[in-house]
């Protein structure tokens, strides 16, 4: 899991310390879900910046 | 009153545009301090619109089935002249010179414009309880909550105030506030309706749409918005069709059922009510088929994570006044600050995929019927709800099956199936491939017309 209350010193000082634990459980979720779909990405796969829907479809 | 039931009368002059106007008019004066569905109502300028579709119909020029029909938008679409807050005080001054292009489009199309409806704070929320403009009640149930972030226009149209609103829907904020209040709300393709004069909440998941009393009705106003519009990089050079339902067959349609995933962590009566009208469809000649979806879970936290970006990005320049915003709204902006630049692309990276892999779902069936929402409206303030034996956040639960479709763009319509027994609607939700707006219409309307729906609410 992440520190979140360094990450949030570092990248949004203003954010209260109080709040950021409120917050930390919610990350902590959606990482756990998250980290290993990113995790197995390969370097081929570009992100959808200029997105168009049907233009992937088969 | 259908909107083509109201075309009706105005066309055979049993009715002037000008009575449906004030009697719109005298239906907001009475409801809105219950609902408080509009934040501001334009009535001087509607009934100068009305005024001119009646002279304009006595001429013989008719713009079309939504001449002269009484409509709203959420508080978030730029309208000349008329205050846009996008429910938040940060906007509460601002009034644009120009209006949203789905707006101009509206009024190009003769439907008069009786004001501007509350919403989320700044759409970013499921329930519509407005901490600076009041929370918005549902017509079903005061003491409930309407949905959101779309929830002035689910309850506007629920309660009978106008024939059709618009609404946003980022992460099912036109869908569940149809759900919630037991009207249509159709999510078309992400860029098959401009997004020019929106305000932005995410700018690669929002998505424009109506909601209105009846399948054909959310057509009619779909056709007078759709298409392609230069002001706007992400609007679609997809050519538009005929979306008007006509009382076809679904008979051989290959409707899927998913069998992960979406039923789910349902209320009984919810997973009750879509059970009964994928059968009433199936009893329509439709032929409807279990389908293996892909990981919606991880959908959703790939959205999730587009979503907290986009949203704190928007919000950037205001964040150093605290104070602007509810707490719900500030939790969600903060935790957008800390997630990494990178993660952002590789949830852009993934939803390439993700879209990828989800076209192959339509090599088996044509379309696919789900719940909108696993619960029906919580009570205002409530914050966890109990399905499957699992407390869950409320929030989360409530957009647990619609979020998806805004990561994969793809159209999904809400229509009510039900009511529970508690009087309060039940919501299906029927999903298709990209730009089949068509047959997903199609589709909503067979089973309108098989008789899957809910009577009108008492307030209407």
């Amino acid at each position: 899991m992440k520190d979140w209350p360094s990450i949030a010193k570092a990248a949004a000082p203003d954010i209260p310390a109080k709040e950021v634990s409120r917050y930390s459980q919610t990350l902590d979720s959606l990482e756990e879900i998250f980290r290993p779909l990113a995790d197995s990405l390969t370097p081929e796969m570009e992100p959808a910046c200029v997105f168009g829907a049907g233009q992937e479809q088969a | 009153m259908t909107i083509g039931e109201a075309g009706g009368a105005l066309r055979r002059r049993r009715y002037s545009a000008v009575e449906l106007t004030t009697s719109a008019l005298a239906r907001i004066e009475r409801s809105n301090p219950t609902l408080k569905a509009f934040l501001t109502v334009t009535g001087d300028e509607a009934m100068a619109q009305a005024r001119q579709a009646d002279a304009e119909l006595a001429a013989g020029k008719d713009r079309g089935p939504l001449h002269g029909i009484p409509v709203a938008v959420k508080d978030l679409f730029y309208t000349r002249g008329v205050a846009t807050t996008g429910g938040s005080p940060i906007y509460r001054n601002f009034i644009p010179q120009e209006d949203a292009c789905a707006v101009a489009r509206l009024k190009s199309a003769g439907a008069v414009m009786l004001g501007k409806l509350n919403m989320h704070e700044l759409a970013y929320g499921i329930t519509s309880a407005n901490p600076h403009f009041g929370a918005v009640t549902n017509p079903w149930n005061a003491k409930h909550s309407p949905g959101g972030s779309s929830g002035g226009s689910g309850a506007a149209v629920a309660a009978g105030l106008v024939y059709a609103a618009l609404g946003t829907d980022t992460g099912g904020s036109i869908r569940i506030p149809a759900s919630f209040c037991g009207t249509v709300g159709f999510k078309p393709t992400y860029g098959r309706v401009s997004r020019r004069g929106v305000m932005p909440l995410s700018w690669s998941l929002d998505h424009v749409g109506p909601l209105a009393g009846s399948v054909r009705d959310a057509a009619l106003v779909l056709q007078a918005i759709a298409g392609r519009d230069a002001g706007d990089d992400s609007s679609a050079r997809h050519p538009t069709v005929d979306y008007v339902p006509e009382d076809e067959p679904v008979k051989g349609l290959r409707v899927g059922f998913p069998e992960n995933f979406f039923f789910e962590r349902l209320d009984a009566e919810v997973e009750l009510a879509v059970r009964g009208a994928i059968a009433r469809l199936e009893s329509l000649g439709a032929e409807v088929r279990p389908v293996k979806l892909p990981d919606m879970a991880a959908l959703n936290a790939v959205g999730r994570v587009i979503l907290l970006c986009e949203a704190s990005a928007v919000m950037a320049p205001h964040l150093k006044n605290r104070d602007q915003f509810g707490s719900d709204v500030l939790a969600l902006l903060d935790q957008g600050r800390l997630v990494p630049a990178t993660d952002y692309i590789q949830a852009q990276r993934l939803r390439k995929r993700m879209v990828r892999e989800f076209a192959q779902v339509w090599s088996s069936v044509d379309c696919l019927i789900a719940p909108t929402t696993p619960n029906t409206a919580p009570r205002i303030g409530e914050t966890t709800v109990k399905l499957g034996g699992h407390e869950e956040d409320v929030r989360l639960a409530t957009t647990r099956l619609v979020r998806s479709m805004n990561l994969l763009g793809l159209p999904a319509l809400s229509m009510p199936c039900g009511l529970n027994g508690a009087g309060l609607p039940i919501g299906l939700q029927i999903i298709g491939p990209a730009f089949e707006e068509r047959l997903i219409l199609r589709v909503g309307a067979a089973l309108e017309a098989g008789g899957v729906g809910i009577p009108r609410t008492p307030l209407s």
